[in-house]
């Protein structure tokens, strides 16, 4: 990493260096350091980490004034010789062409031309042998693993933000709004402010914002980098613009070194998950080229308007908490007295509650003592008697899960899959911290490899590295019994969606990538949500499966009406012909029938028939009880929610039915 | 040698005891299977296709009544010693989706054993299923239906005409004519002979043994013949290599009621060599239909037992330590009748699965190869040391 960094720095940058002095370093610093932790390991998963967090900044941001998100998100690839004259750097040709890495040697060359010869030898002996010819795989004249300039743009139609607050907001590493305990989005609070780093450690250029408030008659648009020694925002420009349309929201623009090529994939699959998670956003995925042919333009329609509450902020939990987190607490408080101080500043301790607490800590501690006034050792008295007392378990009310409504939405609307079904767990708690899991198991649908399909969300964004030791994977693969709900687990296309809500996810690794497997109440919730999910679908599958038998039955049946017609038309023919000197007697019963098969009057044509007829017969008499115990279930209903197309109607009334609600328009007189 | 000779003396006088269903007056009612003739099996097959064919006609469609052979249809009956089929069956039906198939099978090799009846000749299970593989997709639902139409038509699978493909072997003192020829097995190298698939066609034993010895394995049958073992205790030795077949298990139930000699066991020292010998016995729940000719009553087990590790001192690296699943088919056969009913059995199987330790009859070889026939057997036979 030091390495890396050391070669990327940009003039002025001394943060890398090793000098024996003391040095501080600023949390810019730090992070430039240590891009890999904030998820820049290397240009491609640069490009996804910048993506997913403007595009996770960009939902929080409209879900904070419950606007339905609109996202577009644009990636520009930009040549090199644009890029240079954008920075204003004059293209030059090559001089001394051996100073590159991709100059060939004179012996390089030999060798290539030697082993293309051998290989065009190798070619015409395998034409020459009449054997199909397998097209050499080209070497692209850009390897893959080739980084370009991007210029990624994500705009939103959030809260904004105003006009004096931009610099300091990102230009500032660890200065976010989303220092509270609350469930968010965000892994760090970083977002677009590493992204800023990036950009400025990999092309320099500074970032580009366009932001206004909710009813601001004006846009902001500010230019800025970061000053990464001492974390302050370097401000280029930053101006006020005519604003007519009314819009809100926020548009930034950053311009880094990415890889698209390796990393396309991640990101598409990054977008349709959240599409997935957040079917009440649209999103508009671009990715603009100067060849025409690599352009792609992807819609995520809102399948919704339904969207799940902001969480709310709360407080912390007793068992949660730590020295460090006490201290600042009190630091914070704006309560008097220790009593309030409990009481308030926690969850799950009532007055009497931190009374009887107080009690038992000792003789020093008085209910009415200032809060402020704690020494260090009164702290660890606290911190001691929070991990061994008992407190009710929080409640999972600050929580805001997907809801099953969504998830399932989401799923059939980005799989549209044969079946589905959805479970959302009761509210958990995991070392204080509450939480929900939500399951949808979908069988069938688009785009889906046979096998289990794993998706994973915590906090509703999309988990999609070091899938191997995640607690959904591990549980989904070795704790569920697929064959118990008549799920083939290998051939069936299964989709296990999993997201977990929490105010703290347990991460593990340094990439905050998955949930480790060794937390039992999380992997016991997920694993029950999953059985849920199963349980309602082998009801759906075992009745299709019926349906689908009612109409194979017949066709079945008469696969085999042939063979055994001539099977025991012929044993017949041969048990009379044997018979002709013995005269077996079978009984009278049987006479006749003796009688007619060896005057040929039955023949294997009148067995066929009439085993036929009995076959259509039974046929009919089974359907009618299949329809008769069925009844008019054919299969579950699902619930619909048709889209309003003009996204600009308000609605007056809901006239509500047990079948459906009908949403009236205003503006029709009602 | 004398005491093998006063058992053997003993095992002649004894006088065979009753050993049918019908004296038993159970409350069950059983379904047994006898040898029928071809002549009698056309005749049932007959009568069923007439059935089968009126039913059609009539417009009911057709179905086969076939005895079920699941075990829970199948029970031990202590007083003889062997598994028995109940009478529970269940019809056949070809209008319905889950049993057309099977139904279509059961007509076809009805058809099939039917030609064999009246052309009288045999063929291997394998040869009936290449008459019709399309329809049969493979052996084992031939195999099956064959099964079914052994207790449908109430005759025994040779009856039917259709034998497996040899897979016991015999040697020793004992001289029986097959289909005419007279055969010595005594002269028959060390590979032994063949036990003949078609029982029917085996006839006049006689033999001057003083007992049979069951071997389970292959490799021990061997052993025991090239060291004309038969010749220094005067015995028939017979392998079935495993799980036997029906034909071992025919020939052997045919010297012990001909020649009425006492028979030991020899087998590996682990649940599934009890089983072998649980199989011979009391018969297998596959063909408990008909296990009145299968069984073999009375075999005495000589070894190797979980108490002869430690008697003979066995060395710890011959020693197998079982696996879990060996240890759960000991515990679930120390809860089954026929370990149950004997005893010195039951202790035996309980020291083995308490050990946890388990070895085979070529552990014995550790203390040289012919410590088997030399050494193990001898010692064994003098002392008594069966149970």
């Amino acid at each position: 990493m030091e390495g890396e960094s050391k070669t990327k720095a940009k003039p002025g940058k001394v943060g890398s260096s090793r000098e024996a002095s003391l040095k501080q370093k600023s949390p810019a610093e730090f992070f430039s350091e240590n891009k890999n932790i904030a998820g820049f390991d290397n240009p491609g998963k640069s490009l996804y980490t910048t993506v997913r967090e403007l595009v996770e900044n960009a939902l929080d941001s409209a879900e904070s004034i419950s606007e339905l998100p609109v996202v577009e998100v644009t990636i520009e690839e930009i040549s090199r010789s644009k890029f240079n004259n954008l920075i204003g750097l004059i293209e030059r040709d090559r001089i001394d062409t051996a100073l590159y890495d991709d100059y060939e040697t004179e012996k390089a060359r030999e060798k290539r031309l030697a082993k293309e010869a051998k290989e065009q030898e190798k070619q015409a002996k395998i034409a020459a042998s009449g054997k199909k010819i397998k097209e050499v795989a080209k070497k692209a004249a850009k390897s893959r693993g080739e980084s370009a300039f991007l210029k990624v743009t994500c705009k939103d139609n959030g809260k904004g933000m105003a006009h004096d607050d931009i610099p300091n907001m990102l230009g500032r590493v660890l200065s976010g709004t989303k220092y509270g305990l609350k469930q968010t989005r965000g892994k760090f609070g970083l977002g677009a402010k590493m992204a800023l780093i990036w950009a400025k450690m990999s092309t320099g250029l500074p970032i580009d914002v366009t932001a206004a408030t909710v009813g601001q008659d004006f846009c902001s648009h500010c230019i800025l980098d970061i000053d990464i020694n001492k974390n302050i925002p370097h401000v280029h420009l930053h101006e006020k613009q005519e604003n007519s349309s009314k819009w809100h929201g926020a548009e930034i623009q950053v311009t880094i070194e990415g890889n698209w090529t390796t990393y396309r994939s991640k990101i598409i699959s990054y977008m349709r998950q959240m599409a997935v998670i957040t079917p009440y956003a649209e999103f508009l995925f671009k990715y603009v080229t100067e060849s025409q042919d690599k352009n792609m333009t992807i819609r995520f329609r809102r399948r919704t308007d339904v969207m799940p509450p902001a969480p709310a902020e709360t407080k912390y939990h007793p068992s949660a908490v730590d020295l460090l987190l006490i201290k600042r607490l009190i630091a914070e408080t704006s309560k008097q007295t220790l009593v309030q101080f409990l009481q308030h500043d926690f969850t799950s301790i009532s007055k009497s509650h931190a009374e009887r607490l107080i009690g038992e800590m000792g003789s020093e501690f008085s209910p009415k003592m200032a809060v402020k006034s704690l020494t260090d050792q009164h702290i660890v008295r606290i911190h001691q008697l929070f991990r061994q007392a008992k407190f009710d378990e929080p409640s999972g009310e600050c929580l805001s899960p997907a809801g099953e409504y969504n998830l399932r939405l989401g799923i059939i609307k980005e799989l549209h899959p044969d079946m589905v079904a959805t479970h959302e767990g009761s509210p958990q708690v995991f070392e204080g911290h509450p939480f929900i899991v939500e399951a949808g198991v979908s069988i069938g649908g688009r785009d889906v490899k046979p096998g289990l399909n794993i998706f994973r969300f915590a906090n509703r964004i999309p988990l999609l590295f070091e899938q191997g030791g995640d607690v959904v994977t591990r549980t989904a693969m070795k704790r569920i019994n697929w064959n118990n709900y008549k799920i083939k687990e290998n051939q069936d296309k299964v989709g296990v969606f999993v997201s977990i809500v929490s105010t703290k996810i347990p991460f593990k690794g340094t990439g905050k990538e998955y949930i480790g497997d060794d937390i039992e109440e999380i992997a016991s919730a997920v694993k029950s949500a999953i059985q849920q999910c199963c349980g309602q679908l082998k009801a759906k599958i075992i009745r299709q499966q019926a349906a689908w038998d009612k109409q194979e039955r017949k066709r079945t049946l008469a696969k085999y009406i042939p063979g055994v017609s001539r099977a025991l038309y012929d044993t017949l023919l041969t048990m009379i012909e044997n018979d002709q000197s013995k005269r077996r007697k079978y009984g009278e019963e049987f006479d006749e029938l003796v009688q007619k098969v060896s005057s040929h009057e039955i023949t294997e044509a009148t067995i066929k028939q009439k085993l036929t007829q009995h076959v259509d017969q039974m046929d009919m008499e089974m359907a009618l009880e299949y329809a008769t115990q069925s009844g008019m279930v054919e299969a579950a209903r699902e619930a619909v929610f048709l889209n309003c197309l003009d996204d600009k109607q308000t609605f007056v009334v809901d006239l509500k039915s047990p079948v459906c609600v009908f949403r009236l328009f205003s503006g029709f007189g009602v | 040698m004398a005491t093998i000779r006063a058992l053997c003396r003993a095992e002649q006088e004894a006088k065979v005891e009753p050993r049918s269903l019908a004296d038993l007056n159970l409350p069950h009612a059983f379904k047994e299977v006898a040898d029928l003739s071809s002549n009698s099996v056309v005749t049932e097959i007959e009568k069923c296709i007439l059935a089968a064919a009126k039913s059609i006609l009539a417009g009911h469609g057709f179905g086969f009544n076939v005895p079920s052979r699941s075990s829970a249809n199948q029970i031990y009956v202590p007083e003889i010693d062997r598994i028995v089929l109940k009478d529970k069956s269940s019809v056949r039906e070809f209008a319905n989706s889950s049993s057309v198939r099977k139904t279509a099978i059961t007509t076809r090799v009805l058809q099939l054993i039917h030609q064999l009846c009246i052309k009288q000749i045999h063929v291997t299970k394998r040869d009936l299923f290449y008459t019709d593989v399309k329809l049969f997709q493979d052996q084992g639902q031939s195999d099956a239906v064959l099964d079914d139409v052994s207790c449908m038509l109430g005759c025994t699978r040779s009856s039917l005409n259709v034998v497996a493909s040899e897979k016991g072997v015999v040697v020793g003192r004992l001289i029986f004519t097959e289909d005419g020829d007279r055969i010595d097995c005594t002269k028959m190298g060390v590979g032994g002979k063949a036990i003949p698939p078609n029982i029917d066609k085996v006839g006049d034993m006689e033999s001057d043994a003083l007992f049979i010895l069951l071997v389970e394995k292959d490799a021990a049958f061997m052993r025991l013949a090239e060291d004309r073992f038969y010749n220094r205790f005067p015995c028939v030795i017979v392998t079935a290599k495993g799980q036997p077949d029906v034909a071992t298990r025919l020939f052997l139930r045919k010297m012990k009621m001909d020649l009425k000699l006492p028979v030991f066991g020899l087998v590996d020292s682990d649940p599934y060599g009890l089983k072998i010998l649980s199989v011979y016995m009391s018969g297998s729940k596959n063909m408990s239909y008909d296990s009145y000719n299968l069984t073999t009553p009375d075999i005495k087990w000589l070894g190797v037992r979980p108490s002869d590790l430690n008697k003979y001192k066995i060395p710890e690296q011959c020693r197998l330590p079982m696996t879990d699943q060996d240890i759960k088919t000991g515990k679930d056969m120390l809860e089954e009748d026929f370990i149950k009913k004997d005893p010195k059995w039951y202790a035996e199987l309980e020291l083995m699965v308490k050990t946890k330790e388990k070895a085979e009859i070529q552990a014995l070889s550790s203390f040289g190869f012919q410590y088997l026939s030399e050494v193990y057997l001898p010692m064994k036979l003098q002392e008594k040391d069966w149970i």
